[in-house]
């Protein structure tokens, strides 16, 4: 395959990259009013600071805060103009598909696991159970064998290469 | 004349300095591509393991530790879509695409290649006209430093990758994140709702590393049983008929690098931006679109902020004033030795003017050596499949994160930033301008209340210093033609599709 083929070859779709469409994303509308909640109260709290002059320190986060408004309003509209999404489409299942929610759920755990069961039991346990559960149940030697290995050079790089201290 | 070329040759010839400048390049390579690992970290750790060492050595090992480490941070961007250093977020956005081709090992080997070519520009730069361009840069103003951070938040155009109002309020909303905290100049508190942790500001890199990593995790989980793509590495080194190609863009981006670089306060990260910015308005026909795997994407980034590292010696060997946050330790480093830098360095010890520009010359070719051998084994981490790699990347965010102030709450505000990524790519917000408001928000809202205090808090005395002051007046002028650029008529005029 030359460089020109490979370089025009399908690419997985890039979620970073937006493509305007006919149809609505569930939950896109309420992500956008999201987005003027944020800016209004952005603005409101920003009411709070010192305001005397045109060098006060409010005025970088009252302009911040309109602009985030105004961009939220035509987003809003810009969404509502479009077809509205597939009956039977939510918000929740179009965000949090069942490998996202068990992965979010878990990263929380070992966030909170961390100071309780300190950086190498904590991590080696996410690592292993992440890597059986993407596996679908599966290959679960091979997953204790592979985080063993890059939880040692995790440790090592980290705690005694660069002197890192580890949660 | 004689004395400078003896003093040049003096690193050439000792082995020892040699050794500790390609194994700082190699250790900077890695810590530069570990996300949450910086240059600035690796080198403030060295001044406590070298204060007692020679002062050559010293520097040596800091020298290839940055040049090492500022190019390490394309290598996690183009491989994970997880910039290893803020330098490095445009070099992603192109970098990113390819490796999903299948084609990392090009990407990583034009990286390299013109990295290279870029740092041995900023290099002679700073040998031959350091004392000119110092001097120059010393004329910026509050007011320009504010015309410069604005030129910078115009790039979210640039970088946004679709929808503009998108692009410009994620951008914002980074502007308002990088306000929390203690305002710098009143000592204010700004959005801190009377928690301690806040007091301090939300890092820009926790931001980052949440973003781009865990963001990015968290859309591969999406689709965890895909398949890896299967990368090519039958052609790494670019030939002479491509590289001939970029040269051009090359040159243009690495002056941008080194000019951005010789400016107090602005670093590598700001001129990468602002190079993928100019190449992506000036070239009208790029084979690949771009942020879908142009390689003038990787070019212009990668050449500006390894001309910045020139760029950045400049002020600093001078006129003793930093470039950006790893030079400022190394003047550190200097006082600790028993200098002074500042305007009389280069008079009275001319010598240490000229092993610093051996040096960074020899990092460089150890840089392009050491990279192009990496290419393949760092490649091979993208076939890994995702299964495995996605934890463990997690976990490099973690570490990374807690490396930056040892804070379990920085760790939770990067999971924040990670789950706010990945709904804002969902629905195409793009996660870039966040990062880029998050960094330049500070910058911009420093230096124009500075600027509308020297204006006496007049908005007409405010804005004609625009117009009053040449450099003002040529960022007003750029400013305005980055504004026409983005018009349809530009684009007409100019025949860009």
């Amino acid at each position: 395959m030359s460089d020109e083929q490979i370089l025009n070859a399908t690419a997985p779709a890039d979620l970073s990259v937006y493509v305007p469409e006919k149809v609505r994303k569930p939950g896109e509308i309420g992500f956008a009013l999201l987005g003027i909640i944020f800016g209004l109260l952005g603005y409101y709290f920003a009411l709070d600071m010192t305001h005397d002059s045109y060098s006060a320190p409010s005025v970088f986060p009252k302009i911040a805060s309109t602009i985030i408004v105004l961009c939220g309003l035509v987003s809003l509209v810009k969404a509502i103009k479009r077809e509205a999404p597939a009956a039977g489409e939510t918000a929740f299942g179009y965000l949090l598909p069942k490998d996202v929610i068990v992965m979010l759920v878990m990263l929380l755990v070992y966030c909170f696991a961390l100071p309780i069961l300190h950086f190498p039991l904590a991590s080696y346990a996410f690592m292993v159970i992440g890597m059986i559960y993407l596996h679908g149940g599966k290959k679960i030697i091979q997953s204790f064998i592979y985080s063993g290995i890059a939880l040692a050079a995790l440790v090592a790089v980290f705690r005694y290469v660069f002197l890192v201290i580890l949660p | 004349m004689m004395n400078n070329l003896q003093y040049f040759l003096i690193p050439f010839l000792d082995w020892h300095i040699m050794g500790l400048l390609w194994g700082g390049v190699l250790a900077g390579i890695w810590v530069g591509a570990i996300p949450g690992l910086s240059g600035t970290m690796a080198v403030s750790l060295l001044i406590s393991f070298t204060f007692s060492w020679e002062l050559n050595n010293a520097l040596a090992v800091m020298c290839g530790v940055f040049v090492g480490a500022v190019y390490g941070g394309a290598i996690t961007a183009i491989l994970l879509n997880i910039p290893g250093a803020p330098a490095a977020i445009a070099t992603g956005m192109d970098g990113y695409p390819l490796a999903k081709k299948g084609l990392a090992g090009k990407a990583i080997g034009l990286c390299t290649t013109v990295s290279f070519f870029a740092s041995m520009v900023g290099v002679v730069t700073l040998a031959v006209a350091a004392p000119i361009i110092a001097n120059f840069a010393l004329k910026f103003s509050p007011r320009d430093f504010f015309l410069l951070a604005a030129m910078g938040i115009l790039l979210i155009g640039s970088i946004g990758g679709g929808d503009p109002v998108k692009g410009i309020m994620a951008g914002v909303v980074g502007i308002l994140i990088s306000m929390v905290g203690m305002d710098p100049s009143t000592g204010e508190l700004r959005y801190t709702f009377g928690n301690l942790n806040l007091m301090a500001g939300i890092s820009f890199v926790t931001a980052m590393i949440g973003l781009f990593g865990v963001s990015e995790a968290l859309t591969q989980f999406r689709d965890s049983r895909a398949k890896s793509p299967k990368q090519d590495l039958t052609k790494i080194m670019p030939d002479w008929t491509t590289f001939k190609k970029y040269l051009p863009l090359a040159l243009r981006s690495s002056a941008i690098g080194v000019f951005i670089g010789a400016l107090p306060g602005t670093g590598g990260d700001v001129a990468a931006l602002l190079a993928y910015d100019q190449a992506k308005r000036t070239i009208r026909h790029p084979e690949t679109p771009f942020g879908q795997g142009a390689l003038e994407g990787i070019v212009a980034p990668e050449t500006a902020n390894k001309g910045a590292i020139g760029g950045a010696f400049i002020p600093m060997l001078t006129l003793g004033i930093p470039g950006d946050a790893i030079t400022a330790i190394m003047i550190g480093a200097l006082f600790i030795h028993g200098l002074r830098p500042g305007p009389m360095l280069m008079i009275e010890t001319p010598h240490l003017f000229w092993m610093i520009v051996s040096m960074l010359t020899i990092s460089s070719v150890a840089l392009f050596v050491l990279g192009l051998l990496s290419v393949r084994p760092f490649s091979k981490i993208i076939e890994i499949p995702k299964s495995i790699i996605m934890p463990v990347v997690i976990i490099l965010s973690v570490i990374g994160t807690y490396a930056i102030q040892n804070s379990v709450t920085d760790v939770f505000y990067m999971i924040g930033f990670g789950a706010l990524g990945y709904f804002m790519r969902l629905y195409g917000y793009p996660t870039g301008p966040m990062v880029l408001g998050i960094i330049l928000g500070p910058l911009l809202d420093s230096n124009y209340r500075r600027a509308m205090q020297g204006a006496e808090n007049e908005i007409a005395q405010f804005i004609a210093g625009f117009f009053t002051s040449p450099i003002s007046l040529f960022l007003t002028l750029a400013i305005a033609f980055m504004l026409f650029s983005q018009t349809k008529t530009y684009r007409k005029l100019r025949g860009i599709d």
